[in-house]
């Protein structure tokens, strides 16, 4: 079955855009404005994990590499950039958002330069199952979003941080005034944000090839699923990243390779203009 | 050397003309659009295809300005039911997907290949003769449309506009209905786009869809905010800054050896992040500012 197969390239990929989306789902959600520089913060992930992967030859510490880098890069634009502007209005979060994207990709760009780069992993043998071929690449890049979903929704739901921060989406000032403190639920989210930035573009970078555009060209996708999950539900954006990746995928076929984009935009729109709270979004909204 | 000064000043005056579409749409009613370049896009390809199959630039120019405005329509819809953010978020997918349709639809617009050989305005006056005579034609827009949102921001529609842009449940408290502005300042400032696209591809004679990256959107944020928001001064102080840094980056790689062109693309790309933040921390008013509000 041809679908099928497309189905499984659809869950890795949707798994990418899931993850992206959680990022800027959880942003949205608690620093209240659409983080546009999530996409570069994927880019900034894949090229860590692209050099920590050149020196020690393992996709492990690419992995660890791409966490920690990307967290502290995120934190490093939270506190330079985003805390001042936490009072101001929302396009000044916005055009801010999209100064620190462009400024990440320009450094990216002159430090490792334009052309194409790839993770050299090693080619193995895919399973069979049936007429359905899973390669043990895509089973372990699953496997490592799985873990790194599990221990974003363990910190969210287990932990006293990850509790706070779930207070402060939902009523800020509710939530300071039951003693949380704003400074460190900030510190926690924009750590996490980026961490799970990071690991998405990792994994997009071993799925396809790193450029210094590469993770802006997601930021569309990201930010569907994030709509389509609900702004600030977590289990929404990843959900909603999986549609959107089988969705992609599945219509291949049909609407070219080059319109997925263009497809995850009409996704969007209809989202906003027929349910703009998402699938798990709660009711105040888009409008 | 004049050749230079009158190149230079077509582009910028092209500039300007994006800027005053900006102005009217986010410094007079607010509304966030971060897909500018989509309808700059439409108004180029639009008057270099007509163009093309001998249509006469008069009518070329005319579609160039219907087409963008068109598009905007439905955004202007679209953008009457959703929140400030989400509209910036909508807006900068739809200049993403107008790139994608014409890097895809090769049957009509060539591809990456892109559209060479677009007629110039005023061909039959001739090098440099031409040249003056497009930059006279490209001020004479600038003024008109310049002129008219100063007209704009000062009559009722304008302060209704910039009530909109302040505080639009109070507009909607005294009976008027925001919605209907917020469609027409869409539009007005699309088809300024999509002249100042027409303009663009007669005058360069030579697109590809990498010249509408949303990078350009950009720089026109980048101009208005330096220059300063909200004021017609402002879009145009900017825009000279703009050009100064753009023509500047180019001298600079020229001066300074080794530095390949996809390099300094990087390093304007990083100065135009850089600035962004910077103004909008430090000096969110902008040059030219408006000190009287906020």
């Amino acid at each position: 079955m041809f679908y099928a197969q497309l189905l499984v390239n659809g869950l890795v990929q949707g798994l990418v855009i899931g993850l992206a989306a959680l990022s800027i789902t959880l942003v949205f959600g608690i620093a209240r404005f659409p983080n546009a520089a999530t996409g570069d913060f994927m880019t900034f992930g894949a090229y860590s994990a692209l050099s920590a992967h050149k020196v020690t030859g393992s996709i492990a510490m690419g992995g660890l590499a791409a966490i920690i880098a990307t967290g502290v890069i995120s934190l490093l634009a939270y506190l330079a950039v985003f805390r001042r502007l936490a009072e101001r209005s929302v396009v000044a979060l916005l055009v801010a958002s999209i100064g620190i994207a462009f400024f990440i990709r320009a450094v990216l760009g002159v430090a490792f330069g334009h052309s194409q780069q790839v993770f050299q992993v090693p080619l193995s043998r895919p399973y069979v199952f049936g007429s359905v071929r899973i390669t043990p690449l895509d089973l372990q890049l699953a496997l490592v979003a799985l873990a790194a979903l599990a221990l974003v929704f363990a910190i969210l739901y287990l932990t006293p941080i990850g509790r706070q921060m779930r207070a402060v989406a939902d009523n800020r000032d509710l939530a300071r005034v039951s003693g949380i403190r704003p400074d460190r639920v900030m510190i926690a989210l924009w750590l996490l944000a980026g961490s799970v930035a990071g690991i998405a573009g990792m994994m997009l970078g071993i799925k396809t090839i790193v450029t210094p555009e590469f993770g802006w060209e997601m930021l569309l996708p990201a930010f569907t699923a994030g709509i389509l999950g609900g702004i600030g539900s977590p289990v929404g954006a990843v959900v909603a990243g999986l549609i959107l990746g089988v969705v992609q995928e599945v219509s291949t076929p049909f609407v070219g390779f080059t319109y997925k984009i263009a497809l995850a935009f009409i996704i969007m729109l209809a989202v906003l203009l027929v349910r703009p709270r998402g699938l798990f979004g709660r009711l105040e909204g888009a409008r | 050397m004049e050749a230079y000064f009158i190149a230079i000043g077509i582009i910028a005056l092209i500039y300007v003309i994006l800027s005053l579409g900006l102005t009217l749409q986010y410094g007079l009613t607010g509304l966030i659009n971060f897909g500018h370049v989509g309808f700059f896009a439409i108004g180029a390809y639009t008057s270099a295809l007509l163009a093309l199959k001998g249509v006469p630039l008069v009518l070329s120019f005319a579609a160039a300005a219907a087409l963008a405005g068109l598009a905007a329509w439905p955004l202007g819809l679209v953008s009457l039911r959703l929140r400030d953010d989400y509209f910036a978020i909508v807006t900068l997918g739809f200049s993403e997907v107008v790139r994608i349709v014409i890097t895809s639809e090769g049957w009509l617009t060539n591809g990456v290949q892109g559209l060479p050989g677009i007629p110039r305005l005023y061909e039959g006056l001739g090098g440099s003769a031409a040249q003056l005579a497009v930059l006279v034609t490209v001020l004479a827009v600038t003024l008109v449309g310049t002129w008219i949102i100063r007209r704009i921001a000062g009559s009722p529609f304008g302060r209704l506009i910039e009530a909109i842009r302040d505080n639009e449940e109070a507009v909607q408290a005294l009976g008027k209905d925001p919605a209907r502005f917020k469609i027409q300042v869409l539009v007005v400032g699309a088809a300024l786009a999509g002249i100042a696209g027409a303009f663009y591809a007669h005058y360069i004679t030579y697109i590809v869809p990498d010249q509408f990256i949303p990078l350009v959107t950009f720089y026109v944020w980048m101009a208005i905010i330096m220059g300063g928001v909200g004021r017609v001064s402002g879009a145009i102080v900017g825009t000279a800054i703009l050009m100064l840094f753009l023509e500047g980056s180019r001298f600079l790689r020229d001066i300074v050896p080794g530095v390949s062109e996809v390099d300094m693309a990087s390093v304007r790309i990083g100065a135009v992040g850089l600035l962004l933040v910077l103004f909008i921390m430090y000096r969110p008013q902008g040059l030219m500012g408006d000190y009287t509000k906020r």
